[in-house]
């Protein structure tokens, strides 16, 4: 798969609409999941990717198709990033996907990226580290894998793309620092939340966005081996759901009466029963 | 009964339990459940009342009255011969010659899993000049430590490692495959179970085995944390999870460990790979300032974000020996950089004292802070979240406690050494 003869980008951007965790509650009482009126969004680090994606285009000319698999509502979501500047948008959705796990996911999206590049070859997937919702950080790296593409994860900034050379240059965020490192095209980059920050939608944009026609494709679509979609094609499955354990509330000390007294209470009361806590911390000070 | 009109007995969905997994649509025959609001809804007149929407709930979501046991899908459709499939294995990530605490985690809890399943922890150590680690494997307990020794391995490439990896596990054939949940490890592990096409479980923070059935039962917070899911993996071996540092329990060396080391050969791939141009390591400044690693927090929450205080905040983590960190508000408000910031999109802390200065506590901070030993909460409002889990809780205008309490932890400490 090489690039397209007219030496532009093409860009892929995967996706995914998420509940708003940030709205969901506990409800102290029953200790159950408040969720009535949560609304679904984008995933913040997918429109960070989204972004990071347009401006590349900006940069080097190309394109940006943006991909999503999930219920028809999806739509949203892929309007939201043709707002931003995505040229296409594509939507992955069909019964047969229900229920998959991270390896079926990766499966179906390989599958359509595949399809995607057979028309117009793909110099680069652009996913986000890791959605809000599952937290696994396993779709993206998947997808590389089954593509056979190289894969940089936890991607900070992308450096530059050589279009002569065919290779790109990020930096990465791992364990110790930051790593400088150099692949070939096609590559598929997984980005953290701070690679840059996402632009606001004009009107005309937001208006083009929500006019334009958005691709429906379903397991017959893509091809593939339909035992590899959805459930079926899932390894892993949920026995139980619980509730987190809570932590248990422990000592009040209210100064809205009497100041001083309250925090004179609290230091005293720390100091004596984390004394151990504050001799390890503060060491030859405290000991 | 609820019925239809078309007098059939059908199943319903009971809201408030639904968790949006999405099973019982990959299962219904006639295509009669749809996501609404997030929210599974089944069709009454589409409703053909077969149960199979029941039986693959994982949550008792759906109602269903028909006179039927509850069926466990799944186990039975083996799809390949799981038995040729045992040990407990763990791959030992290292840096710079040395092993990661996560790794040595892991195989203490290893140990514990492989005594139930009457069978071997193994250990995989990839890397150069890595004899140091696979010796120390041997101490903290594997029973077989297959090393690949080669300079071509001195940093981490996912190709290079994660072929290495599928090459292991096809040989030696683990039942169990456990990294830590590292950038590393998190990478790495996707790459392998991709290519096995097998299950994997991110990020987890309890393990367990069903040794009747050699299931590993895989726990772990989902939904930014607001519920945890216990996750198998019924028929593809081996079983593989990525564990968060810091949950399990360092196993202590044995100094007559007998576990024996293999050392296998490595054959370098003819394929054109990804060139590592820099490294830059944090500053050792940089890293003091690493808030998962800060031994104290002080936190500045939504109600605390003024540039004018951050001195402040700062005087008080100097003097317990810690540094600042902050919620979500406070980086996207610009006050503090977002390496600073606890919560689901943030980092994930543990410190001994975790201090939060008008913090509320939304569930995404939460869930990235309750593995702090002691917290402390300063806040104006009694019913914070925050407030309600602090082991201490101080009730006021934080303007008025903070400075306070830096004199009288000055004055406790001069006494001290006075």
């Amino acid at each position: 798969m090489g690039r397209s003869e007219d030496n532009k980008l093409h860009i892929v951007c995967c996706v995914k609409q998420v509940p708003d965790t940030a709205q969901v509650k506990i409800d102290p009482e029953t200790n159950t999941l408040m969720r009535s009126g949560v609304e679904s969004i984008c995933n913040p680090y997918d429109l960070v990717a989204t972004e990071a994606a347009v401006q590349l285009i900006e940069r080097y000319g190309g394109k940006v198709t943006v991909v999503s698999m999930g219920p028809p509502q999806a739509e949203s979501v892929l309007r939201e990033c043709l707002a931003l500047g995505a040229e296409e948008a594509i939507l992955l959705s069909d019964r047969a996907f229900a229920g998959a796990d991270t390896l079926a996911t990766s499966y179906a999206l390989s599958q359509a990226i595949s399809l995607i590049a057979s028309n117009d070859p793909v110099d680069l997937v652009l996913c986000g580290r890791q959605a809000i919702d599952g937290d696994t950080g396993q779709t993206g790296p998947g997808l590389a894998i089954r593509l056979g593409y190289d894969l940089f994860t936890y991607v900070s900034e992308i450096v530059g793309v050589n279009l002569d050379e065919n290779t790109i240059t990020v930096k990465r965020e791992i364990e110790g620092g930051t790593e400088v490192i150099e692949g070939r095209l096609p590559a598929l980059l997984t980005v953290e939340l701070d690679l840059t920050s996402t632009r606001y939608a004009s009107l005309p944009d937001m208006v083009r966005a929500l006019r334009q026609a958005i691709k429906s494709w379903g397991a017959n679509d893509i091809g593939g081996s339909p035992e590899r979609f959805g459930l079926k094609g899932s390894p892993t499955s949920v026995k139980e759901i619980f509730a987190p354990p809570v932590r248990k509330g422990g000592l009040v000390f209210d100064s809205t009466e009497d100041k001083d007294q309250a925090i004179e209470d609290f230091l005293d009361t720390f100091f004596e029963k984390e004394m151990e806590l504050l001799v390890e911390l503060l060491g030859s000070e405290g000991g | 009964m609820p019925k239809n009109s078309k007098g059939r007995e059908i199943a319903e969905i009971i809201p408030q339990k639904c968790i949006a997994c999405q099973l019982c649509i990959g299962q219904c025959p006639v295509s009669a459940i749809d996501m609404d609001g997030g929210i599974a809804r089944i069709d009454p007149e589409a409703c053909i009342g077969c149960g199979k929407c029941f039986d693959i709930c994982p949550v008792e979501a759906v109602t269903f009255e028909k006179p039927r046991k509850k069926k466990m899908v799944g186990i039975g459709q083996k799809t390949r011969p799981l038995d040729d499939y045992r040990g407990v294995a763990v791959f030992i990530e290292t840096h710079e010659e040395r092993g990661a605490d996560v790794s040595w985690e892991l195989v203490g809890e290893a140990k514990e899993l492989a005594e139930k399943l009457e069978t071997r922890v193994l250990g995989f150590v990839l890397g150069t000049g890595i004899e140091t680690v696979a010796n120390k494997a041997v101490a903290h307990g594997c029973d077989v430590v297959y090393m690949v020794d080669n300079p071509l391995l001195q940093t981490y490439l996912s190709k290079v490692y994660g072929r290495i990896l599928v090459q292991l596990c096809d040989q030696v054939k683990p039942e169990i495959l456990l990294l830590g949940a590292t950038p590393l490890g998190r990478d790495l592990a996707t790459v392998v179970a991709t290519r096995l096409e097998t299950g994997l479980t991110a990020d987890c923070t309890g393990l367990d085995v069903d040794a009747q059935n050699r299931l590993l039962l895989m726990t772990r917070p989902t939904f930014g944390g607001n519920i945890m899911a216990t996750v198998l993996c019924l028929n593809n071996r081996p079983q593989m999870s990525t564990v968060r540092p810091g949950v399990m329990k360092m196993p202590e060396i044995v100094s007559n460990g007998r576990g024996e080391i293999r050392t296998l050969d490595f054959e370098a791939p003819d394929e054109v790979l990804p060139r590592i141009i820099d490294f830059i390591p944090k500053a050792a400044e940089v890293e003091g300032e690493d808030i998962a690693k800060a031994a104290v927090l002080v936190v500045v929450g939504k109600g605390a974000c003024d540039a004018r205080h951050l001195s402040m905040f700062e005087e008080l983590a100097r003097l317990m020996g810690g540094t600042i960190a902050c919620s979500r508000p406070v980086v996207e408000a610009g006050l503090l950089p977002y390496m600073r910031q606890v919560g689901q999109t943030g980092k994930t802390v543990a410190p001994k004292i975790y201090i939060g200065v008008a913090v509320s506590g939304a569930v995404q901070h939460l869930v990235a802070m309750q593995g702090a030993h002691r917290i402390i909460a300063i806040n104006i409002d009694s019913n914070a979240p925050l407030v309600q889990i602090a082991d201490y809780a101080l009730i006021g205008d934080y303007l008025e406690i903070v400075p306070k309490l830096i004199k009288g932890i000055e004055a406790r400490m001069r006494s001290r050494t006075g």
